[in-house]
């Protein structure tokens, strides 16, 4: 590994401290000390939570500097439901909580949409959210686009490591092929690793609206699981699983692989000729927060292509800002060859075989949740 | 006059009194920690037990000598008391009133209380395998410790001579390090393309381990035998210790007493050493067998998805599932799954030679 810590390796310890820690942390402060913090205020003053090392290191400080606004980032968002977990008591209660913008993935965006928990951006202020990529826009569950704009996107597919598979995959049924018995890793998100299952039994992932329609797609993986098959069921961590070998394959996210590909040139990403399943991480207005001057500001800045082309040097996600390809060969240097990186600017054939989820109702959601977590055992 | 005379009344009976603003107290701070009362009656509930508190004192005052000397006990035992029932009594009465509650929608967040006893069906029918699972896995775990620490703890206490400390500090050592740290090593230690199964495959040994069902497929990693083997080693300090206690204060002059009395030396083992360390096997074996059951972390780092333990379900439910109810009820059975064994392991080995 290299020397510097990038984001996916500093997923996997935090997410393994997370672990360790018996998220006790998460619920001590989900018992208390919901008033204060950095909000209030006269509304120079911002607090965003994101997901760990997903920002360069100078877009906060210049921010600052730019906008004079008083700007609190930091890194403790490691997973949707445990986020979740952590800020329902005060929210369910109509407190409030310390950071005024967070990041869950879009189907948990919709969540606090639904739950009345994220607020109307402050569009008017924000003129650069005319960037924002045309098939991020109006989700079902955000018409309007009046309550995310989205931080990152990326594609989530089959990861490899060809010096234990020996040959190439392409396909979802490679997962499951008797020759990688017990070598092959799921995620624990639901929605990636069921999207791309079913995508492998021929099923639009954008059209599913009820469980039943997903079924066979769960017994297929919970078959797969009582032979064997799978080795784990891991967050971030599947990183170090893969390339120290003990997954032959797994369901991986673009980002991470790009990265880890650079310092194994035998782990490998594929987006199955089936499809892979599109995300994107969101930006959110939290209900209770006032500061929406400061809101406008950032988000704005963010949605600058020169601003989000430095940001996506970085993470190496795809950025939902259009130009960024155009400002990235601009940056030159190590950054120029990212413009022309198909995981980052996929082209129309690959587009074309993407899907992301369609909207789930609370039951059915409910149902798929709970089938999948039936399976991973826990 | 009048009042002065009643509180010489109730001074003449002291144990009464300190027995009752215990019980007074504790009662009150579970029913604030517990959350029965709020706002106002909770300003009731405070100002009553700092009441009982003044009428306390005011006796001890009162009573003089003989009644401050019978009520000393009770005030010795208050701090225990009432820190245990501020935070073990008052959560564990609403984890019970959480396990019987029932949420109206996936996103009731304050499920409401409904004697609803499905919860415990939930948990005894959709998790046993996780239960059973827990407390075999702890159960083999525990003896494991037991084989491996008693022969450890025997050489420290009796072969030990002056490095005996030396040695002890050997074992512990390791554990300075965080708990997390040390699972994590052994998944990079047991790993596929890891030291210990290079050194298996090399040896050729490989079918000889899958034939006892310790590896699987060539794998060590993620198998039961890496929890077991997970849970057997952080919990090893906690068997190894009180067994060297107990060997330790065994007087050597017995063994020698027994073989001048033409006792064989494994008999002298058998009927003398392995008696006087059966305090400390049983005590090891609760501070093993106890938190074993009760982790996820093991399991978490260094099983499959089929080795998942009652902690793991647990820890999902509460955390991702958020289904308070059903992991209340699942605590509340592993709580009391837990404590019928230790009472019936008591009961047969007897706690009698602990004190």
């Amino acid at each position: 590994m290299a020397g510097k810590l990038n984001r996916r390796q500093f997923l996997i310890r935090s997410g393994m401290a997370g672990a360790g820690a018996l998220s006790l942390p998460a619920l001590l402060a989900a018992c208390g000390g919901d008033e204060g913090g950095s909000g209030g205020g006269g509304g120079n003053s911002l607090f965003f939570e994101n997901w760990p090392l997903y920002i360069d290191e100078e877009t906060v400080k210049v921010f600052q500097e730019a906008s004079g606004v008083s700007l609190k980032y930091t890194e403790a968002y490691n997973d949707n439901n445990e986020y979740f977990a952590k800020v329902q008591p005060s929210l369910s209660k109509g407190d409030k909580i310390d950071p005024d913008v967070i990041a869950p993935t879009f189907w948990m965006a919709a969540r606090y949409v639904q739950l009345g928990w994220a607020q109307k951006l402050p569009v008017d202020k924000i003129p650069n959210i005319a960037n924002l990529r045309d098939d991020l826009k109006g989700q079902p569950w955000d018409k309007d686009q009046e309550y995310n704009l989205p931080w990152q996107t990326g594609v989530a597919g089959i990861a490899y490591n060809m010096k234990t598979t020996g040959r190439e995959l392409k396909s979802v049924e490679d997962l499951f092929a008797p020759e990688f018995k017990g070598k092959i890793g799921l995620l624990t998100e639901m929605r990636d690793t069921m999207g791309l299952v079913l995508m492998g039994l021929g099923k639009n992932i954008s059209k599913l609206s009820t469980f039943d329609e997903a079924a066979e797609a769960f017994d297929k993986v919970e078959k797969a699981k009582n032979d064997g098959q799978i080795r784990a069921f891991t967050g971030n961590d599947y990183v170090d699983d893969l390339s120290a070998g003990n997954f032959a394959a797994c369901v991986a996210w673009s980002g991470d692989v790009l990265q880890l590909t650079k310092d194994n040139p035998d782990v490998r990403f594929v987006i199955p000729e089936e499809g892979g399943t599109n995300w994107f991480d969101t930006m959110i207005w939290v209900k209770g927060s006032e500061n929406s001057d400061a809101v406008a500001k950032w988000m704005d800045y963010v949605y600058d292509p020169v601003n989000a082309a430095k940001i996506t040097a970085y993470v190496q996600y795809m950025s939902p800002v259009k130009g960024v390809q155009d400002e990235l060969v601009k940056m030159g240097g190590e950054a120029a060859p990212l413009a022309e990186d198909p995981l980052l600017f996929p082209d129309e054939a690959t587009v074309a075989r993407l899907q992301s989820w369609g909207a789930l109702s609370e039951e059915e959601e409910a149902k798929f949740d709970e089938a999948f977590a039936a399976i991973t055992g826990a | 006059m009048n009042a002065t005379a009643r509180l010489a009344t109730v001074a003449s009976r002291p144990e009464r009194v300190g027995l009752g603003v215990m019980v007074t107290l504790s009662l009150g701070v579970i029913a604030l920690g517990a959350g029965w009362v709020a706002g106002p009656s909770a300003a009731v509930v405070a100002a009553a037990m700092l009441a009982t508190v003044v009428g306390l004192v005011s006796v001890a005052f009162v009573g003089g000598l003989e009644t401050r000397r019978a009520l000393a006990p009770y005030g010795l035992l208050k701090p225990g008391i009432l820190w245990l029932s501020l935070f073990f009594l008052a959560p564990l009465w609403s984890m019970v009133v959480m396990s019987l509650s029932s949420k109206e929608s996936r996103f009731d967040f304050f499920p409401s209380f409904t004697w609803e006893w499905d919860n415990y069906r939930i948990a005894l029918t959709d998790f046993r395998p996780q239960f059973l699972r827990s407390f075999g896995y702890a159960a083999v775990a525990t003896l494991l410790t037991i084989l491996i620490g008693f022969p450890l703890a025997y050489v420290i206490a009796f072969r030990g001579g002056r490095y005996r400390n030396i040695l002890l500090g050997l074992v512990v050592i390791p554990f300075f390090t965080s708990y997390l740290i040390r699972t994590l090593a052994w998944g990079n230690i047991l790993a596929d393309e890891g030291p210990v199964v290079s050194i298996i495959d090399g040896l050729g040994l490989q079918g000889a381990f899958e034939s006892l069902n310790i590896m699987d497929n060539g794998k060590l990693l993620n198998t039961p035998a890496a929890v077991i083997g997970g849970l057997t080693y952080n919990f090893l300090p906690f068997m190894v210790l009180p067994i060297y206690v107990s060997l330790e204060k065994i007087d050597p002059h017995l063994i020698d007493a027994a073989m001048d009395l033409y006792s064989s030396a494994s008999a002298a083992f058998r009927r003398i050493v392995v008696p006087l360390a059966l305090p400390g096997i049983f005590a090891g074996s609760l501070l093993v067998f106890i938190p074993a059951a009760g982790d996820f972390v093991n399991a978490q780092f260094l099983g499959n998805p089929q080795t998942t333990m009652v902690g793991n379900s647990i820890q999902d439910q509460f955390l991702r599932q958020l289904n308070y109810p059903v992991a209340s009820a699942m605590s509340f059975v592993l709580m009391f799954i837990i404590t019928i064994a230790v009472l019936v392991y008591t009961k047969f080995m007897g706690t009698e030679d602990l004190a």
